[in-house]
């Protein structure tokens, strides 16, 4: 089914924020959006493309139309693929083989209390063996001081970034990145805000908290 | 207006002169300029818009601080203003206008400008801005043309204001972000002005509605001069890249970027994000001013020792590809 928003008339930003809201509250994997200017069709299709979407726009004076279809996104990739392989997935029915999904959420740039210097010994150690979840783990959330392992000169940058690469998707705090004047120098992973944190945690199966 | 509508307007409007304008409509710059005496020319200019952010004192300062800019950035020092006002009585609370009116006077004091009165129409959109008049020696006015080859260009305040008002009617930015922004649209170009008396510089313009590609544009069509833009090197103001990153991007950067793509060669790989900040129209943005290579790097450094923290060389300026601006 394709769901239809109809953005007709509405000044920018709106277009934008309707197709945002379409997306993260349904997930469409087909999606059809109208829109009345030319710059509404860049910035429409822009935002989609951030979100996995495949776009074609067409239309011409003040009715276009971009079409859009639900590729791949760095979080739903391997799911997705494994779905499509499985006929009892088709039916609906929660086979083995399908992944959970794992929600790890870190507020902190080191693990546990006691010894800060170990702490981050800790961290560095624990997202290098997060691959080990494999496709149980479905999402990243860097919060707080937990959006300092997304920076340039993070220690687990390289790993993140190949974490990413495969598919993962990593969301980061952008209220958090401004608060400590860090958005430049995020590396990785997409800057996100509050109500796709919440979303996430509940579409997620499992929540990890660190 | 979106630029090409405007110049659409006034195309074949024939519009007397004498030889006392030093400055007047035809390379659009950013104020009309008359001669008075062999020493005094009058600077002329006024800008009035709709609101940009919610508060109305920060809209009184903001308006202000963008009225009096074309003044600085003809190198003239603004002296008298005079208010325009829309306003919607029967809706809004004339609290509302006073909060404005203090605003915009808080920056004229702030520049040692006086207002000498004003006009008010009824109207069902709030809209404010000033008329600003200000003197300049005839022979120290910066035009926007005049740019030579060998000239660094620099810039004087972060771009993105489009895209982060964008953000904020979206409700995505942050309460920091608006304090920022808000600092930097009601903050005055006069010290920026103040340091460039002191150097040669050979053009210059403040940075407004038609962003920074589009306000180049005028200082270089028709000219001998061609100019090369860094991009990597144009100061963009914290989170800009991220939201025009995912499609908060004004429409009139759009218009812009049509309005003038035919004049600006770039780099197929260039971020479409990035692109559109380079045309994103500026509300109270910095000045743009040309200076030869070799004073250019002390003029960055005078400007940051006047608190012009974001002041970067972002281009430079060439006898090659004329009339044309080229990213790379």
């Amino acid at each position: 089914m394709t769901t239809e928003i109809n953005a007709l008339g509405l000044s920018c930003p709106q277009p934008v924020l309707k197709t945002k809201q379409a997306v993260e509250q349904t997930h469409p994997a087909q999606l059809t959006v109208r829109v009345d200017n030319e710059a509404a069709v860049e910035n429409v299709s822009r935002f989609l493309g951030t979100r996995g979407y495949d776009t074609a726009a067409s239309g011409q004076g003040d009715d276009f139309t971009i079409k859009a279809v639900f590729t791949q996104s760095s979080a739903d990739t391997r799911e997705k693929t494994k779905k499509t392989g499985s006929a009892l997935d088709v039916a609906g029915v929660n086979a083995p083989d399908i992944p959970q999904k794992i929600l790890v959420f870190i507020a902190t740039d080191r693990m546990g209390f006691g010894d800060d210097e170990l702490g981050k010994k800790l961290m560095i150690s624990f997202i290098n063996t997060l691959g080990e979840m494999g496709d149980d783990l479905w999402r990243l959330v860097f919060v707080n001081n937990g959006v300092k392992l997304t920076i340039t000169d993070s220690p687990v940058l390289q790993i993140l970034t190949e974490y990413e690469k495969k598919g993962l998707s990593i969301l980061v705090c952008g209220t958090c990145l401004s608060h400590f004047d860090l958005l430049e120098a995020k590396q990785v992973g997409q800057t996100t805000n509050m109500l796709d944190i919440v979303t996430a945690m509940q579409l997620s199966q499992k929540v990890i908290q660190l | 207006m979106p630029p090409g509508d405007l110049a659409a307007a006034l195309a074949g409007l024939s519009i007397p002169t004498n030889e006392n304008v030093l400055v007047g409509l035809g390379t659009a710059d950013d104020a009309g300029v008359y001669r008075i005496s062999a020493d005094l020319a009058l600077i002329q200019t006024v800008d009035f818009f709709t609101p940009i952010v919610d508060d109305p004192y920060d809209f009184g300062r903001i308006a202000a601080a963008n009225a009096l800019s074309d003044v600085y950035a003809m190198g003239g020092v603004p002296k008298t203003a005079m208010n325009l006002v829309a306003f919607p009585l029967a809706s809004m609370d004339p609290q509302i206008l006073r909060d404005i009116l203090a605003g915009g006077i808080s920056i004229l004091e702030e520049s040692g400008t006086v207002l000498l009165g004003g006009h008010s129409v009824e109207d069902d959109e709030l809209k404010y801005g000033l008329s600003v008049t200000g003197f300049v020696h005839p022979d120290k006015i910066l035009a926007n043309q005049g740019l030579m080859p060998g000239d660094r260009l620099i810039l004087t305040k972060p771009l993105g204001t489009g895209v982060m008002n964008t953000a904020v009617k979206a409700g995505l930015a942050s309460d920091k972000q608006i304090v920022s922004i808000t600092a930097l649209m009601a903050a005055l170009n006069r010290d920026a002005a103040a340091v460039m008396t002191r150097f040669p510089i050979t053009a210059c313009t403040d940075i407004t509605g038609f962003g920074l590609l589009g306000h180049l544009a005028e200082m270089v069509v028709g000219t001998r001069v061609g100019v090369t833009i860094f991009s990597d090197r144009v100061p963009l103001i914290s989170g800009a890249l991220d939201f025009a990153g995912m499609g908060l991007v004004p429409g009139g950067a759009f218009r812009n970027r049509k309005f003038r793509e035919s004049m600006v060669a770039m780099d197929a790989d260039l971020n479409p994000a990035l692109r559109d900040l380079l045309f994103d129209p500026q509300t109270s943005g910095g000045l743009l001013m040309g200076c030869p290579k070799k004073r250019s790097q002390e003029l960055v450094d005078a400007l940051g020792a006047q608190g012009i923290a974001d002041a970067a060389v972002i281009g430079e300026v060439t006898d090659r590809r004329r009339g044309m601006i080229t990213i790379i």
